[in-house]
């Protein structure tokens, strides 16, 4: 069965944002909820790169093992969703997850949070697969339609990939052996006196 | 269970004996001058995989901490959580309630040398027990939710199901942010209510301890408050203090408390609530069924002269004189010749 | 512990980002409809609408609805990403990528992957609004078009047709935009802009001058090819996300330079392999520093030079000035880092030339925009594919707009003002010349060669100086009064400069009206009691048309929804108003109106028959759809069809797609490539200057399109041409008839295009380009400083231009400004840019809470010595402080992407002005989610010496702690 991935290529994000309001848009995500970010480093200077960040999917979710309702199930394609009616908006899987993917709708005292709401690979949630229910609480399920995860479709730049793990390392190797002849000259040369031909 | 006790001690030997990580303070060697320029990329991972710490960089979305790009703490805080604390937890629970299981069994309960005497000396006012019992009942239902969110996964969603313990741990979150803020005030109550007669006084208080408190069949001279009580309400002030501290924090995630923060105290919250809940474990049952006529002083206020006097000896000699006594009292106990100590008052 | 394992059954993962075919039935239906409700919580602000105004947007809660897929193309910029939108009972549900759309590929950015928010835009004008004593008022529509049209005919009454400003848009479709240009010659007055003249007036005007069509000449997918890449700037990253697609593919796989010059470390430097930091304004430095090299070292193409440029010997004698040191000096970029880009692009040809707004809003626009012409002449790198000079366009259909004619220097197709195209004109809409004449006023108050200039004939004023044209004394201005009433029809007014002056403009009006889907920055900005109206226009999502996207590609979009509201599209809004000023019959003569609504595709045909300069002749409305039908058969590398129902064409047959659309042209989609024949779409540079000039040959020397039967230079074509050649003859007997006379531009039946192309010639002649344009102020591009600069040092040698009387019918000033030291009360360079989120004057992209969300504040980009020496930290409040004491209060960024001495601001924000926030004052729930001070009150008077483009690029400023 295939592992569902994303890969975000830091060479070619150029923080547009798509993949943050395409998810918004998708999904109806209400304002200050945001499954998708970009974050940038070193900003403004030599070696700036962005990535596109969201829930990653983890083989061994640390989300799902501090939870202490186990709201957490991983499919069998490898995306690790959660089931809000469970959930008990306690925080905990935000964190202990590195990629600060749960969301919570509220940030209120006596740490009432609301419901966790995270990036879904768009594979929607315990509900029935295309009943309201699962859009209201969930989002879109595109993968049940055979669609990818919007963020990835339509990122500009093709920097974010998500999908099939061994398809999406096909796709980056390709990309490296691309890149690879010029390796020694990649990123921002500000005195380079030494062209490639 | 086993596995889980092997676990523990595992856990326990490790924390003892760290497992020395590739020591960050030494530098690998620096890369040859001819490659210094080549492929600014590994840079780059160089930082995401956080290899100089948390790198923050900048995010349009402004969410809390969106601006981390890879967040290290929350692996370390799982660890603890998952691999240190359930299992120790647990243990320690289980392992106390054995010893005093243990130790009610090799000594039985521990019954009053000369009996009752009949006459009663009142030892807590209204308020001291309103404060006792406040704090003691929010303190067991603070305890136990928490126990619950912590050790509810393992333990009750094999019997209640999923959402069944769904409900229950609502509850209990419920229960707990609410109730925490309110333990804040009745400790703080009870605190003041019984810190004077709490400070130490150390050559007794030593003596005490040395005596092993009279447990072991000699007899150990105490004020109004013996040793061993004058520890569980230090214990109690200052972990005490520390949970409810670290509880704050984590109850009002509203200052923008990173997460490395909210790990940090609840790490601190979960230490100081396992401790203070074990030592309940002695304390309670110290004051309910250890001892023959304890549970009815806290219960009632008033204690038995003869309790008085073979377990807080000098307070006895202090107040069996006073007007305070009760009224059916008129038998004169036999008294010593103890020290008297300087007007000191509960009242 | 057991698990929960939710099966995903019968998907097939091995599907990544791979084209999919969206087969309709194929897909599981959705068995619901989306809730297109809103946000809960944060800063959002409820919508006050009445649940009556909100019926058409919100969901029907209908179940089962049918899924229709719409195509359209984006509004957000001049890329042209295709969309799919889905719709389910009338309400827009869902996008899905269009994966099949040659220049985009499925991929959007920020703002096209939000587009949905269209369908619903609670944030939305609603309906006809008016300002009555300070406060909105809801009217009918009947109200509002009589009450302006009464207004309108009472100041033409008074003070003639040029009292009324038309400022048109860059978001009008080609059918809204040449409606739009003719309404206002119907009307009869030049008063006609709109957006490009802020955008690249300068590229437009200094590229067409140098080689005969102002346009991007390859396109975004054509960068394929490059093998090297210069950007001056632009910031794509930024403005053109999706381009960036195109620019790593060849950066990846051609191992392409990137080479990025621009004051600051934006995001596209950041992917760059060189890196050059200028000084805002210095760019005729900086190239010709790197042409500089490219002569010292005889890089240069000689042949190509010799046979298809002139003027360049002028070029190189400027350029002999600039060497290393006086680049540096000026510029401040060192040799090494000029001379290693500049082999860069040496090496590695053909290479491609990028520029945006950094190179063309300055006083020297049209200077910079020909010397970025120069440098691939003499490369050799035009005409080739994966060279050119790619120049992306802003606004989605700005290109369009600036085809059409939205202008006040010219009819739609560039034919100008003379008579002779006011003749053709009058021609194609089939009515009287004279009447035409006769709806402009009969004065003339310019002079030309010693002879009165009729007014019909003098370019207008353009949307730069329309304050001006208000505030200024009427005395001094070429027409008969001044700017009396103003339409502000989709164009915000935060995109221009001087926003003190433009308040106290919009103040002395006696009418605005604006329209546009939101209420803009217009309806806040000045401190009116009475006289706004507000028109609330559709967007392009609810209507339907062609749009010219930068490469000059056509797309046709389908309505995706009906109109919200009570919004009507723009072709109806001039129709009523057209109506009520009694020139509906002329403005519709050829054109059915169905209702009120005008027939689009009449009106595309009717550009059809006109427009013969550009080649916007061949493109039907018949021709675009069936290449909207079929986006999947054009090739992502070079947009030609192979296969299909559109076999041979090149998507969007992009202009010049020559004779009319029965020849079946499949559109040019590199300009200038003599490796094709005409018929394929290849071209020479155009004859547009003359056949000789002191006596050197100005066409093209032995150079010529593939199959052309003339293999040398030649003229534009004309019937007197032909009958030279001995071709007239090939003319069938009708074409005769209206050829007669007539040249390639004239000719209505298309017969002279069409035998010069069936002789493999360009209709428009075979000629150079010239490196030396004759006619302007500085016929060789050199550098003059900014009228605000810091450098006082280097004035005197290159100093701005003398002050001029009448230019544009305004007075407009150079050297009296320039003349002041400003650096020392104002000593940071003041530069601006944009946003990836935002668009435009913003208020749109504001209203959008998806994109509102990602930039809340407004900010000023701070070097961390200027912050330190004035005491900010990041995260300050600070007040930003013009030159011309205008001021604006941000917040402080403090980053190393600017330099130290230079700071930065987004232009999109609006709706706080001098500190005062003016939310109050827009129209009950029509107000953006996020408002903030406009960059563009900050910036100064500063006027491009052909164009009148505002330098909004290189100002002065002091920044302050609030």
């Amino acid at each position: 069965m295939a592992t569902m991935k994303f890969y975000c290529d830091a060479e070619r994000c150029i923080e547009c944002n798509a993949c943050v309001t395409a998810c918004k848009n998708e999904h109806d995500i209400p304002w200050g909820v945001n499954r998708r970010r970009v974050v940038t480093i070193k900003d403004g200077e030599q070696g700036e790169r962005s990535l596109s960040v969201a829930c990653m999917h983890c083989s061994d979710a640390p989300c799902a093992a501090v939870c202490p309702v186990d709201c957490f199930y991983t499919t069998g394609d490898g995306i690790v969703l959660h089931d809000k009616d469970i959930c008990i908006g306690c925080g905990y899987c935000f964190y202990a997850c590195p990629f600060g993917a749960p969301q919570f709708p509220e940030s209120s005292a006596f740490s009432s949070r609301g419901k966790m709401d995270k990036c879904t690979f768009c594979a929607g949630g315990p509900e029935d697969d295309h009943s309201s229910e699962e859009y209201k609480k969930y989002g879109r399920n595109r993968l049940s339609e055979g669609k990818l995860p919007l963020c990835a479709e339509m990122c500009s730049t093709k920097a974010l990939l998500a999908g099939d793990a061994d398809v999406l390392s096909d796709i980056y190797r390709k990309r490296i052996i691309n890149r690879g002849a010029s390796a020694f000259d990649w990123g921002v040369n500000f005195n380079n006196t030494k062209i490639q031909g | 269970m086993r596995i889980h006790t092997l676990i523990m001690m595992v856990c326990l030997v490790l924390s003892v004996f760290q497992v020395q990580a590739a020591d960050p303070s030494v530098d690998p060697p620096p890369p040859p001058e001819s490659l210094l320029s080549i492929n600014p990329g590994s840079e780059l991972w160089r930082e995401v995989r956080q290899r100089d710490g948390v790198v923050e960089g900048i995010s349009q979305v402004k969410s809390p901490g969106a601006n981390v790009l890879v967040n290290v703490s929350g692996q370390s805080w799982r660890e603890y959580r998952m691999q240190e604390l359930v299992p120790i937890a647990g243990a320690a629970i289980l392992i106390v309630l054995v010893i005093i299981a243990i130790f009610r069994l090799l000594r039985g309960r521990i019954m009053l040398e000369n009996g009752r005497s009949g006459v009663k000396i009142l030892r807590f006012t209204t308020s001291q027990r309103a404060a006792h019992w406040t704090t003691a009942i929010l303190f067991v239902t603070l305890g136990l939710t928490g126990l619950i969110l912590l050790l509810g996964r393992k333990f009750l969603i094999p019997l209640f199901g999923a959402e069944g313990f769904s409900n229950i741990a609502v509850a209990a979150k419920f229960l707990h942010d609410y109730l925490g803020p309110v333990f804040m005030l009745a400790l703080t109550w009870l605190f003041v209510l019984f810190v004077r007669d709490n400070i130490p006084s150390p050559k007794l208080d030593l003596q005490w301890l040395l005596k092993g408190g009279g447990l072991f069949g000699k007899h150990a001279s105490a004020g109004r408050y013996n040793a061993g009580e004058k520890l569980w309400f230090w214990l109690a002030t200052i972990v005490g203090l520390a949970v409810i501290i670290s509880g704050m924090v984590l109850d009002f995630p509203i200052f923008g408390q990173a997460r490395a923060t909210m790990e940090f105290y609840h790490w601190v919250h979960s230490v100081s609530a396992i401790i203070l809940i074990v030592v309940s474990f002695g304390h309670i049952y110290m004051g309910t069924a250890a001892l023959e006529a304890t549970f009815e002083v806290m219960k009632t206020g008033y204690c038995d002269a003869n309790w008085a006097k073979e377990h807080h000896d000098l307070w006895y000699e202090k107040v069996k004189d006073s007007n305070e006594s009760a009224p059916q009292s008129q038998a004169q106990a036999n008294t010593d010749t103890g020290q008297r100590e300087s007007a000191d008052s509960a009242y | 512990m057991k698990k929960l394992i939710k099966s995903s059954s019968s998907v097939d993962k091995s599907k990544v980002a791979r084209p999919c075919k969206s087969v309709p039935g194929a897909i599981s239906r959705r068995t619901f409809l989306r809730n297109s409700s809103l946000m809960a919580g944060g800063a959002a602000l409820a919508t006050t609408v009445s649940p009556v105004m909100m019926k058409k947007a919100d969901a029907a809660v209908a179940a089962g609805g049918k899924i229709e897929q719409v195509k359209t193309i984006c509004t957000h910029c001049s890329v042209g990403c295709g969309i799919i939108a889905e719709v389910q009972n009338g309400v827009w549900t869902g996008q899905e990528p269009a994966f099949d759309h040659p220049f985009n590929k499925g991929a959007h950015c920020a703002k096209g992957a939000s587009i949905r928010e269209h369908g619903h835009g609670p944030r939305r004008l609603k309906y006809p609004t008016k300002l009555v004593d300070g406060k909105w008022k809801k009217i009918s529509w009947d109200e509002a078009i009589n009450e302006i049209g009464d207004k309108m005919l009472e100041i033409r009454d008074k003070s003639g047709p040029d009292s009324v400003f038309w400022l048109g848009s860059a978001k009008h479709s080609n059918e809204q935009a040449y409606l739009f240009r003719k309404f206002a010659a119907m009307w009869g007055t030049n008063n006609v802009d709109h957006q490009a003249r802020i955008c690249h007036s300068t590229t437009v005007a200094g590229v067409a001058n140098t080689w005969g069509y102002g346009a991007m000449t390859n396109s975004y997918n054509d960068i394929h090819h490059s093998k090297a890449i210069l950007l001056i700037g632009s910031n794509p990253t930024e403005a053109h996300p999706v381009a960036l697609q195109h620019i790593f593919k060849a950066k990846e796989e051609n191992n392409a330079p990137v080479i990025v010059i621009d004051p600051r470390f934006t995001r596209t430097a950041a992917h760059a392999n060189h890196y050059l930091k200028i000084r805002p304004g210095t760019d005729v430095a900086i190239i010709w520093g790197m042409m500089w090299h490219i002569f010292e070292n005889g890089w240069e193409d000689k042949e190509f030079i010799r046979q298809r440029v002139y003027g360049m010997d002028d070029v190189m004698k400027e350029v002999k000035k600039w060497n290393p040191a006086e680049v540096e000096r000026v510029s401040g970029v060192p040799e090494d880092q000029v001379y290693a880009a500049t082999k860069a692009m040496a090496d590695n040809r053909p290479g491609t030339f990028i520029w945006c707004m950094g190179g063309t809003q300055h006083t020297i626009g049209n200077n910079n925009t020909r010397a970025y012409c120069a440098f691939q002449l003499a490369l050799g790198n035009m005409g080739v594919s994966g060279g050119g000079a790619n120049i992306f366009r802003g606004h989605d259909n700005v290109q369009g707009a600036t085809d059409l004619g939205v202008l006040s220097n010219t009819l739609p197709g560039y034919y100008g003002l003379s008579a002779g195209s006011w003749k053709h004109w009058s021609r194609v809409w089939d009515l009287d010349y004279e009447w035409i004449k006769g709806q402009f006023d009969s004065g003339s108050y310019e002079q030309s060669k010693g002879k009165d200039v009729p007014v019909m004939n003098t370019k207008g004023i353009p949307v730069s100086r329309w304050i001006d044209g208000v505030l200024e004394d009427k005395a001094n201005i070429a027409q008969k009064d001044n700017l009396r009433a103003m339409f502000f029809w989709g164009h915000a007014p935060n995109s221009q400069t001087r926003g003190v002056e433009q308040k106290k403009a919009m103040e002395k009006l006696e009418m605005m009206v604006i329209v546009d889907p939101y209420p803009t920055a217009s309806a806040v900005m000045p401190d009116r009691k009475d006289g706004i109206y507000l028109l609330p226009a559709s967007t392009q999502m609810e209507t339907y048309g062609s749009v010219t996207a930068s490469n000059r590609s056509f797309q046709w979009r389908s309505k995706v929804i009906e109109p919200l509201f009570e919004s009507l599209p723009d072709q109806t809004i001039m129709y009523k108003l057209a109506k009520k000023l009694g020139l509906a019959d002329q403005l519709f003569k050829n054109i059915k109106v169905n209702g009120e609504e005008p027939l689009v595709e009449d009106i595309l045909r009717e550009i059809n028959r006109g427009m013969w300069t550009i080649g916007y002749t061949g493109q039907s409305p018949e021709r675009l759809k069936k290449h909207q039908e079929n986006w999947g058969t054009f090739d992502y590398d070079t947009l030609k069809a192979e296969g299909g129902p559109a076999d041979g064409d090149y998507y969007g047959l992009p202009w010049p797609s020559w004779g009319p659309p029965e020849m079946n042209h499949p559109g040019t989609p590199n300009l200038y490539d003599t490796s094709k024949n005409v018929a394929d779409g290849g071209l020479t540079f155009r004859a547009r200057f003359g056949v000789e000039r002191n006596g050197t040959n100005l066409l093209a020397e032995g150079s010529y399109g593939k199959g052309s039967d003339i293999k040398d230079g030649y003229p534009e074509f004309s019937a007197d041409v032909l009958k030279k050649l001995g071709w007239w003859d090939d003319l069938t007997a009708a074409e005769k008839k209206a050829a007669e006379g007539k040249n390639w531009k004239t000719d209505l039946s298309g017969g002279i295009q069409r035998v010069a192309i069936k002789h493999g010639c360009s209709p428009f002649g075979n000629a150079k380009a010239r490196a030396m344009v004759w006619t302007f102020p500085d016929p060789v591009p050199i550098h003059r400083e900014p009228l605000y600069t810091s450098r006082r040092d280097l004035v005197e040698k290159y100093p701005t231009y003398e002050d001029r009387k009448s230019f544009w019918r305004l007075p407009t000033r150079y050297k009296s400004i320039q003349a002041t030291d400003f650096s020392k009360d104002y000593p940071i360079i003041l530069t601006s840019g944009r946003l990836v989120e935002y668009e435009g004057g913003g208020d749109e992209t504001r209203s959008n809470a998806w994109l509102a969300e990602l930039q809340q504040d407004m900010f000023v980009e701070i070097h961390p010595r200027d912050a330190n020496n004035a005491g900010i930290k990041d995260g300050d409040d600070v007040w930003v402080e013009g030159a011309e004491k205008a001021k604006v209060k941000v917040k402080a960024m403090v980053t190393r992407r600017v330099g130290s001495g230079v700071a930065f601001m987004p232009f999109h924000f609006a709706g706080h002005m001098q500190g005062e926030n003016l939310l109050d004052k827009y129209p009950e729930g029509a107000a953006p989610y996020i408002l903030g001070e406009a960059a563009n009150t900050a910036f100064t008077y500063g006027y491009d010496s052909v164009t009148q483009m505002q330098e909004s690029k290189c100002s002065l400023c002091r920044i302050t702690k609030a």
